[in-house]
């Protein structure tokens, strides 16, 4: 054994030795014999590489595009090129077969099947014949095209200012993809400027008016891209175009004419009524919200205006020298005098009627007197004439009517304002008060409570020569 | 000394080759994020779930299969590749087109994502035909087992 094992490793030494030998022969001659001499082994490698290159391809996909039916769809990049023989073929991620092979179209290849498995790669080859020229790995759900969206309608919304733009698409219904993402772009018909472009996932948009031009045509259009984590792919076809106009800055900002005209006469009334009040604050309305407490002052200095101008109040002798002045005899006379002219008076009227009446009231049916005398009633032939017992004589210098007043006549032509002195037929022997001046407004009585009670503080010859005023009232 | 050389140089090698299939590791699952699952295989589920009609005893039906084979800890792979392979002894049940397509969708889509080697084939028996509540009990441990599988990775991602 051990003379045979140096002779056997040296048999195998010699062997391996010459089966490489003869390997490398068989591989130097098979390289030299597919060349030629002449150097147009370059050439012919160029010419297969570049119409290799004229077979790049690309394909997309269209799941549930009929139905369950998928589609695959293939072209060349080159449209020129001739592409009589060639045929295009799928195989791997199919369900129940091993390949497919796409329908020409004039220059598009594709398929409509149900058999993507929708899991895992697939190889697409480019064939002549029975041979493979070129192919490709390519996953089915990684080159999805969606179809196109459609049915774009735009909607005015006049209290909102805005527009709703909605669309519709085919993939809301399918089973696999659903989730999109859009694309919305719009632009001025005539101005043919740049898209304005507006993604979003759902098919609702809202463009506010503010942000497009007034008056303006415009156009619209939406396409789609599929947006999942396991599906991805290419835009699909854009949508037929929509188009709106926006409406007019006028009839946009224009009021409703009504409102407009209600707003004014509104606003205008406003303002007068601000005027109004500004000018009758002081006078009208002032008094009525807050009205003013009655001063005592300001009353009196009212009630004792300046008299009249007809009026001459005066204590200066000369201003009646037309007038007959009898003289009264003593204080006596002129105390009684001013206490009865005191009683004259209308708010001292009352007065008299609680004050010393009782002594000089002889009886409820005693009349009541009065006596006053204005530089009226001296005009003309009126004078006062009474002498004491001689009522008769006596006139009544204060009527203002022109005759002469005559004591017996009662008073038959009364004046509205009671001025004159006013004889009873039945008083005689009495004297008469003196004249005094006295302001008419005084004298403005009220009769019917004055003839009761009223009575002249003259003494008991003077009793005979007192007024009615219930006489006087009567006549009157 | 060289008649050593040789024993061990001619010897050793498929030996090593013998023992591999024993040593080697399981199936190598593809897609354990849920994008297959979710986008393909469960819309095949739900339309088989509409298409096969069962009694209601079909839940309590445990067959030898299941006994055999569950999906264990570790075994997820094995059992979903057995299941699925399962599966295609269905497609001759003539049913409609649309039908044999979602379940072949399932079978061959759990397979490609499972990338297990094909020697296991030849240890399925054949499943008796027109058993429709072995085969939805069948799809629903299938999609159970996915969904451990799913669960697992991501409870795996969170650490």
């Amino acid at each position: 054994m051990l003379q045979l094992s140096p002779l056997l490793s040296l048999r195998m030494t010699i062997l391996s030795t010459a089966l490489g030998t003869v390997f490398y022969l068989l591989q130097a001659v098979s390289g030299e014999s597919g060349y030629a001499q002449n150097g147009d082994v370059e050439d012919a490698e160029t010419d297969d590489c570049s119409w290799y290159s004229q077979l790049s391809f690309s394909c997309y996909s269209q799941l549930e595009v009929d139905g369950p039916l998928h589609s695959l769809t293939c072209a060349f990049d080159n449209p020129h090129i001739n592409s009589t023989n060639l045929n295009f073929e799928i195989c791997g991620s199919l369900l129940g077969v091993n390949c497919l092979n796409l329908n020409k179209l004039q220059n598009i290849y594709f398929i409509k099947t149900k058999t993507f498995s929708l899991i895992g790669d697939s190889t697409i080859c480019v064939k002549l014949g029975g041979k493979n020229l070129t192919c490709q790995q390519v996953n089915v759900v990684k080159i999805v095209k969606p179809e196109a969206p459609f049915d774009i309608k735009v909607i005015y919304r006049e209290e909102a200012n805005d527009f709703v733009v909605t669309f519709d698409t085919s993939h809301l219904k399918k089973m696999y993809v659903k989730q999109l993402m859009h694309d919305i772009a719009y632009r001025q018909e005539k101005d043919k400027k740049d898209w304005m472009h507006v993604n979003l996932s759902n098919t609702r948009l809202t463009l506010l008016q503010r942000k497009l031009q007034p008056d303006a045509m415009y156009e619209i259009k939406v396409r789609s891209i599929p947006y999942s984590e396991y599906f991805e792919g290419f835009w699909s076809e854009w949508s037929p175009s929509s188009r709106f106009r926006t409406p007019a800055v006028n009839r946009a900002g224009e009021m409703n004419p009504v409102l407009l005209i209600i707003s004014i006469v509104s606003f205008i009334s406003v303002v007068l009524l601000v005027i109004l009040a500004c000018v009758l604050w002081e006078k009208r309305i002032k008094p009525i919200i807050w009205p003013t407490l009655p001063d005592h002052k300001k009353t009196l200095e009212q009630l004792c205006k300046k008299p009249k101008k007809n009026l001459n109040v005066s204590f200066n002798p000369e201003n009646f020298s037309d007038c007959q002045i009898h003289e009264v005899d003593g204080i006596q006379s002129r105390d009684e005098v001013e206490g009865f002219l005191q009683n004259t008076l209308p708010p001292q009227l009352e007065e008299s009627e609680q004050q010393g009446l009782g002594g000089d009231v002889h009886g409820p049916n005693q009349p009541s007197r009065i006596a006053a005398i204005t530089p009226e009633t001296f005009r003309g032939d009126s004078s006062l004439r009474c002498v004491a017992g001689n009522v008769s004589a006596c006139a009544t210098p204060l009527l203002p009517s022109s005759r002469s007043p005559d004591c017996r006549e009662g008073g038959k032509n009364e004046p509205p304002v009671y001025q004159g002195l006013l004889l009873s037929p039945g008083t005689t022997n009495s004297t008469l008060p003196p004249p005094f001046p006295l302001q008419s407004e005084v004298l403005t009585l009220n009769p019917i409570a004055q003839a009761q009670h009223i009575l002249t503080s003259l003494g008991p010859n003077q009793e005979e020569a007192y007024v009615t005023m219930s006489s006087f009232y009567r006549n009157q | 000394m060289f008649h050593v050389s040789f024993r061990y140089i001619f010897g050793i090698p498929p030996l090593i080759l013998a023992l591999l299939p024993v040593t080697s590791s399981d199936c190598d699952i593809k897609g354990k994020e849920g994008k297959e699952f979710e986008h393909v295989l469960m819309i095949s589920f739900n339309e088989l779930d509409k298409m096969i009609e069962v009694d209601s005893n079909c839940v309590n039906n445990e067959s030898n299969f299941f006994k055999r084979h569950s999906c264990g800890d570790s075994k997820e792979a094995a059992f979903l590749n057995r299941a699925a392979r399962k599966l295609n002894q269905f497609l001759k049940m003539n049913m409609s087109e649309d039908f044999e397509l979602h379940l072949s969708r399932i079978s061959e889509g759990t397979l490609k994502l499972l990338s297990c080697p094909s020697k296991e084939e030849k240890n399925v028996k054949e499943q008796k035909k027109n058993d429709p509540c072995f085969l939805k009990t069948l799809l629903q441990k299938i999609k159970t087992c996915w969904n451990k599988i799913l669960r697992g990775n991501k409870e795996h991602k969170v650490w």
